[in-house]
């Protein structure tokens, strides 16, 4: 957005379905009514959203058939092949489109079964398709799932920089503790240091089980629009600073063939999205970094310069990103606690700490009134949160960030 | 080639795959193969169409020593691929071979992915598989045909630092 377009755009509207594993429906179903929501959320009606975005990995929907679901007629809509890091990328692509003037306002969505249809860690149909092109070289030895896919990388910083799974463990143990607070969460139970170490093994040395996301069935929508149209909808807009979408390292998919592999793309989008957005680390009161795994989540906190290279493991531990903390990472539970949505509700729930209105255990958090008690069953409100980042993760090649502002 | 089936796996190189039939071509043989520009006279380890260096279109099989040095590793203990549950624990490594290693920029190398094998064309014991030992390749060879291309450990003493994570 080079920054002209910075605190031009924002986000009106955010939607979900329930995070369950066993939806009982369809993608075309659950899409609907995440976008429902959200335009329910923002208070528009069916003719006043005239775009639609999506990414899927042949797991989804596609906006045209859902259009007809809610009487949409879109003047744009684009549905992309995406992953992880999409979210953020297709934000800046929603603000480009409605700049250009394709559209006005437009609704992004990802809906999958994850869990029950095709499932994001790669059991079932995507281990029993057929293998070719790139993947000649790596299915055959068994090399399939997202955690193997980057464990190389990670493997690799674990020697480079001396960090241990009882350090990666403390995020999941903060992301866990965030997730106590929040009804929705897949996974409410808050675990410890020793709960993670003392789970099955996935990939040594990087991952254990409970260092894995929650493969989840759900349907997310975020609507953006231009801060004009914002003016006399129903929610306090949340403002675009700046969007880095899907910046790369070099090589791409073979990055592994260029050094360093334990750094991550964070380090080329990192500079870009502060600058566009013009603020500093400082100035940043809540963090969605990316939690695939407990690992990309440190990756990404080295990469983005929350601190120096290899001091990741001090960062996670420090209390940091514990809520309580300085600026608390993933309030939510995240993808390893809320739910695995692809990027998707890291950034509905940075939406919801600019807006004041985080949906915990509070009784009066629907009018923004929070307790700010962050023990079990209680709230989960950052305190006065002005501006948020989002850090996506593609892979370790491939990031895109966000950062906003209420 | 036809479509081969490897550990409950269908393997599907098409006549007209530029980037891996090739390869696979060479290792029925046990020839290990990277692609070498024609132009700079770089080698790359991913067998793409073009001259990450010098956008050179022009290109032909290399055949390489087969030699390197485990550069990361991982142990599979759950595997999602019903297939190789009979394998697991087993490891998966990224091979840097000799050639060009730290060549043309420092941190580049040709890198492949392989599982790592003992003398018995099974697993590697996990206590074997360090970064920085040294490897050599093994020949797979499938009944219908089909070979892959795998590493071992060789006899010689590692050239730098060993390290693995203990668990
Ligand atoms: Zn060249």
């Amino acid at each position: 957005m080079a920054g002209k377009l910075s605190g031009k755009y924002c986000i009106v509207g955010i939607g979900e379905t329930e995070y369950s594993r066993g939806s009982g429906r369809t993608t075309r179903a659950m899409g609907a009514e995440a976008i429902r929501n959200a335009m329910n959320d923002a208070g528009l009606k069916p003719e006043d959203v005239d775009g639609m975005m999506s990414y899927h990995g042949g797991d989804s929907t596609p906006s045209t058939a859902i259009q007809y679901d809610l009487g949409l007629r879109p003047n744009f809509y684009m549905d992309c092949s995406g992953g992880g890091s999409s979210t953020e990328a297709l934000v800046g692509l929603a603000v480009g489109a409605i700049e250009g003037g394709m559209c006005d306002t437009v609704a992004i969505f990802r809906s999958m079964n994850g869990y029950s249809q095709i499932r994001i860690g790669g059991t079932g149909v995507r281990a029993a398709s057929g293998i070719t092109g790139p993947e000649l070289f790596r299915r055959p030895y068994g090399l399939i799932s997202a955690v193997q896919t980057f464990a190389f990388t990670f493997t690799r910083h674990m020697m480079e920089y001396g960090v241990t799974s009882e350090q990666l463990a403390h995020i999941k143990v903060a992301h866990s503790n965030h997730a106590s607070n929040n009804p929705k969460a897949l996974m409410k139970q808050r675990v410890t240091v020793e709960d993670v170490m003392n789970s099955r093994w996935i990939i040594r040395p990087c991952a254990h089980l409970l260092d894995c996301c929650l493969e989840t069935d759900n349907a997310t929508c975020i609507i953006v629009t231009s801060a004009e149209r914002a003016k006399d909808l129903k929610q306090k807009p949340i403002f675009i600073l700046g969007v880095q979408g899907r910046g790369t390292k070099p090589g791409g998919d073979f990055h592994y063939q260029h050094g360093p592999i334990s750094r991550v793309a964070g380090h080329y989008v990192g500079p870009r999205v502060f600058d566009v957005a013009g603020v500093k680390h400082d100035d940043v009161d809540v963090t969605g970094c990316y939690d695939a795994f407990t690992y990309t989540t440190l990756l990404q906190f080295e990469d983005y310069g929350w601190c120096e290279k290899g001091e990741g493991k001090d960062y996670v531990t420090s209390g940091i990103i514990n809520l309580g903390g300085k600026r608390p990472n993933n309030t939510s539970g995240g993808h390893l606690c809320e739910g695995y949505t692809h990027g998707m509700n890291m950034v509905i729930e940075n939406v919801r700490q600019l807006r004041g209105t985080i949906d915990d255990y509070c009784p009066d958090w629907k009018e923004g009134k929070h307790t700010y008690d962050y023990s079990e069953g209680k709230c989960r409100q950052v305190k006065d949160a002005e501006i948020s980042m989002n850090m996506g993760w593609g892979t370790p090649a491939v990031g895109s960030a966000m950062i906003m502002r209420r | 080639m036809p479509v081969y089936e490897y550990r409950g796996q269908s393997i599907n190189i098409s006549e007209n795959d530029s980037e891996y039939l090739g390869y696979f071509e060479a290792a029925r043989e046990h020839r290990l193969v990277v692609k070498k520009c024609l132009d700079c006279g770089l080698l790359r380890g991913e067998p793409g169409p073009g001259c990450p260096w010098c956008t050179s279109l022009g290109w032909e099989w290399h055949e390489v020593s087969g030699k390197g040095t485990i550069y990361s590793y991982q142990i599979v203990a759950h595997t999602v691929v019903p297939a190789f549950r009979d394998w697991a624990p087993f490891p998966i490594v990224l091979v840097e071979l000799d050639e060009q290693s730290g060549q043309p920029n420092p941190g580049d190398g040709l890198r492949l992915t392989a599982n790592l094998l003992d003398g018995n064309m099974e697993p590697e014991n996990e206590e074997n598989v360090a970064i920085g030992r040294r490897v050599e390749v093994v020949y797979m060879d499938g009944e219908d045909g089909f070979t892959l291309p795998q590493f071992k450990l060789s006899n010689e003493p590692p050239r730098d630092q060993v390290w693995r994570y203990q668990t």
